[in-house]
């Protein structure tokens, strides 16, 4: 059986500037972080998820990666980064991996050097294609640890992180590397704002998702990095589930068979039973769609007894770092559980149950769960019909 | 240490590329034989896809779905994994949209829902009715050894599936296209892998980059078809940050022993 240890997490997002500022905010419920704004899409309110803590300045001899992302990447690796280092000392540069997920790389930078260019006729100085492509992000986070292992960035639109730490299992089992650092980061932009907008996706108020009353998703931006080992103990990614849909480009599958098949696979891969899994992440972006086909997948898989809730409607959908936020989410869980008392995130929503889905068992107050063997899941579904599901475990 | 073992190697059952001009297997002998730089603009019709997708299908899908459509056995197509790895994928449909918004035009959903990078594998998805796992990567010059890389991380968790890999880009658009030095070519180029059947067995690892690699002159995996062909027995990548070293492992017999 193989080892897929995530032994460290460092994450940013609306909730704060690491997992120790965002945990006691998540299990709290706390939507403080999705801010109001009608300033930028005329004629329409906005609820985001922005990070406003201060970020971290990229070093002047890696300048042409210097863009929000990787500002955020380097934010969410901050904390982690003394375990890190001293990992890549231990394995050498050379053995230390790196599989990164984006939606939107450096695209708000390139937006700033589009204006500029109207404005005088030429691109901002300074600005690199390596903050747009989306390689870029990878290589930023190599050149900036130091390591040469084998390096690329995924992006399968809302699936991308997910997919990071399901490459990152696979690469410490093929032996290519000893090490991995495995995560996700997107960036609020124009480009999503007004994409979303445009697909009359985005709710005028805070996500309510599962609701009668759902009218949309809000986005929002992240950073979540995990440091990646093939030891045993911890918390241990244990089983990955994908599937594509065959079905439109923006929207699922409405019988949810793509989300069914990705879930029965994650479980079966943790070699684990369906009644193991002791609280479910849904994708849950409160649109009318996603909800409906999600429910009515989830209640075939697990039933309708496993808690479950979505943790948009305190950060946002951080869309490429959608996976690996959400994978974290469930890590400080995992990381919280004490005798045999596993916290849970709260459902934060209306309470209005839609009678055409699935009822299954929203988590509505912070509340625990008993279980002899936390197990968790977390689902991510992409643009594309790309979905990828998780399931992690703690060992004693 | 990063010697080949069984599980980094990938047997090459198929391949096919597509590039203007070099768009039938006597013309890609024709390239391999007198190897020169690909054209930048051109894309093939892909009459094979239904007419209501193919419209939406802008040149670089068109163009990397021919390399599969072509690599890929019809009755494999809805059961092969697939990995698409790209450069610059379909960045430049973002431009196009980033220009839109700054002029205040309105942005079509429809292109919105297009711009992804996984673009092609949805759409392939879709055209081959494709339910299998699928990844788009990308990793600037390093693009097609990552994906190779990443199509033996999906052979390693589905051991009986085969992995369709496509590689491909169109030249950036010209907002940003004097920010790199990489050539610029239209193309694509597929690869049909397993863990068992008849074909050459490709196994890859990584080395230090070596000092100032030169500028590779057509995209690295046209590099790799002409390999195929020679009987050299590695074939060596450098990129910027390290040099994926691609070897030829002595092919199994039926008992699959070596």
């Amino acid at each position: 059986m193989s080892r897929c240890r995530l032994r460290a997490l460092g994450m940013v997002n609306c909730l704060g500037a690491t997992a120790g500022e965002v945990a006691p905010r998540l299990f709290a419920g706390d939507q403080s972080g999705l801010a109001r704004r009608d300033d930028i899409v005329p004629d329409r309110v906005l609820h985001l998820g922005e990070v406003r803590s201060p970020l971290p300045p990229i070093d002047e001899s890696l300048a042409r990666f210097a863009c929000r992302n990787n500002q955020l990447t380097l934010a969410a690796l901050r904390s982690i980064e003394p375990s890190v280092r001293s990992v890549i000392e231990e394995v050498g540069p050379q053995r230390v991996g790196v599989v990164f997920g984006t939606s939107t790389s450096g695209v708000s930078d390139a937006e700033e050097a589009l204006r500029h260019e109207r404005a005088t006729g030429t691109l901002k100085a300074g600005f690199a294609y390596e903050q747009l492509e989306f390689g870029g992000g990878a290589a930023f986070l190599a050149s900036h640890l130091g390591v040469s292992g084998p390096c690329y960035t995924i992006s399968t639109a809302c699936s991308s992180g997910a997919r990071a730490l399901a490459s990152a299992r696979s690469m410490l089992d093929l032996g290519i590397c000893d090490a991995v650092i495995a995560g996700a980061t997107d960036t609020l932009c124009n480009l999503t704002i007004f994409g979303f907008s445009a697909l009359q996706a985005i709710s005028q108020e805070i996500t309510n998702p599962c609701s009668a009353n759902r009218d949309g998703l809000n986005l929002g931006e992240a950073s979540a990095l995990f440091l990646v080992t093939r030891e045993s103990g911890g918390i241990q990614l244990l089983g990955v589930g994908e599937s594509s849909e065959a079905h439109h480009m923006s929207a699922p599958d409405p019988t949810g068979g793509g989300a069914e098949s990705a879930m029965r696979e994650a479980i079966a891969d943790a070699d684990v039973r369906p009644s193991d899994i002791a609280y479910l992440n849904l994708h849950g972006t409160g649109t009318p769609l996603n909800d409906t086909m999600e429910c009515d997948a989830v209640a075939r898989v697990v039933g309708t007894d496993t808690p479950c809730s979505s943790s948009k409607p305190m950060v946002g959908h951080t869309l490429g770092a959608a996976g690996a936020t959400e994978a974290g989410f469930c890590w400080l869980a995992l990381d919280a559980a004490t005798d045999g008392e596993l916290p849970l995130i709260p459902h934060r929503w209306d309470g209005v149950r839609d009678p055409e889905m699935a009822a299954v068992n929203l988590v509505a107050e912070p509340a625990t769960v008993t279980t002899s063997r936390p197990i968790v899941a977390t689902n991510s579904f992409g643009f594309g019909g790309n979905n990828c599901v998780l399931v992690m475990g703690r060992e004693s | 240490m990063s010697g080949a073992q069984p599980s980094t190697s990938a047997v090459v059952l198929r391949s096919a590329a597509w590039s203007p001009g070099i768009e039938t297997t006597e013309e890609l002998d024709a390239w391999t034989a007198a190897p020169h730089a690909l054209q930048q603009e051109g894309h093939p019709d892909a009459k094979f896809l239904p007419a209501m997708l193919r419209r939406r299908c802008k040149p670089l899908t068109r163009i990397m779905l021919t390399a599969a459509y072509a690599c890929c056995p019809q009755e494999e197509l809805s059961q092969v994994r697939t990995v698409f790895t790209s450069r610059h994928g379909s960045i430049n449909e973002s431009i196009g949209l980033l220009h839109a918004i700054a002029d205040s035009q309105r942005v079509s959903a429809a292109t919105f829902s297009h711009t992804v990078h996984n673009a092609q594998a949805g759409l392939f998805s879709i055209a081959a009715s494709n339910r299998q796992a699928s990844s788009s990567i990308a990793a600037s010059e390093d693009s097609f050894p990552a994906g190779f890389l990443e199509a033996l991380t999906h052979l390693h968790r589905a051991p009986d599936d085969k992995v369709l890999l496509v590689t491909g880009d169109v030249p950036l658009a010209p907002t940003f296209a004097s920010l790199i030095a990489e050539p610029q070519a239209s193309y694509a180029v597929a690869l049909l892998l397993g863990t068992t059947g008849h074909g050459p067995r490709v196994s890859l690892d990584i080395e230090p980059p070596a000092p100032a690699a030169e500028q590779p002159q057509w995209p690295a995996a046209f590099d790799f078809l002409r390999w195929l062909e020679t009987d050299q027995p590695d074939l060596r990548i450098p990129t910027p940050a390290r040099i994926w070293r691609l070897r030829r492992l002595a092919t199994l017999t039926a008992t699959g022993e070596a």
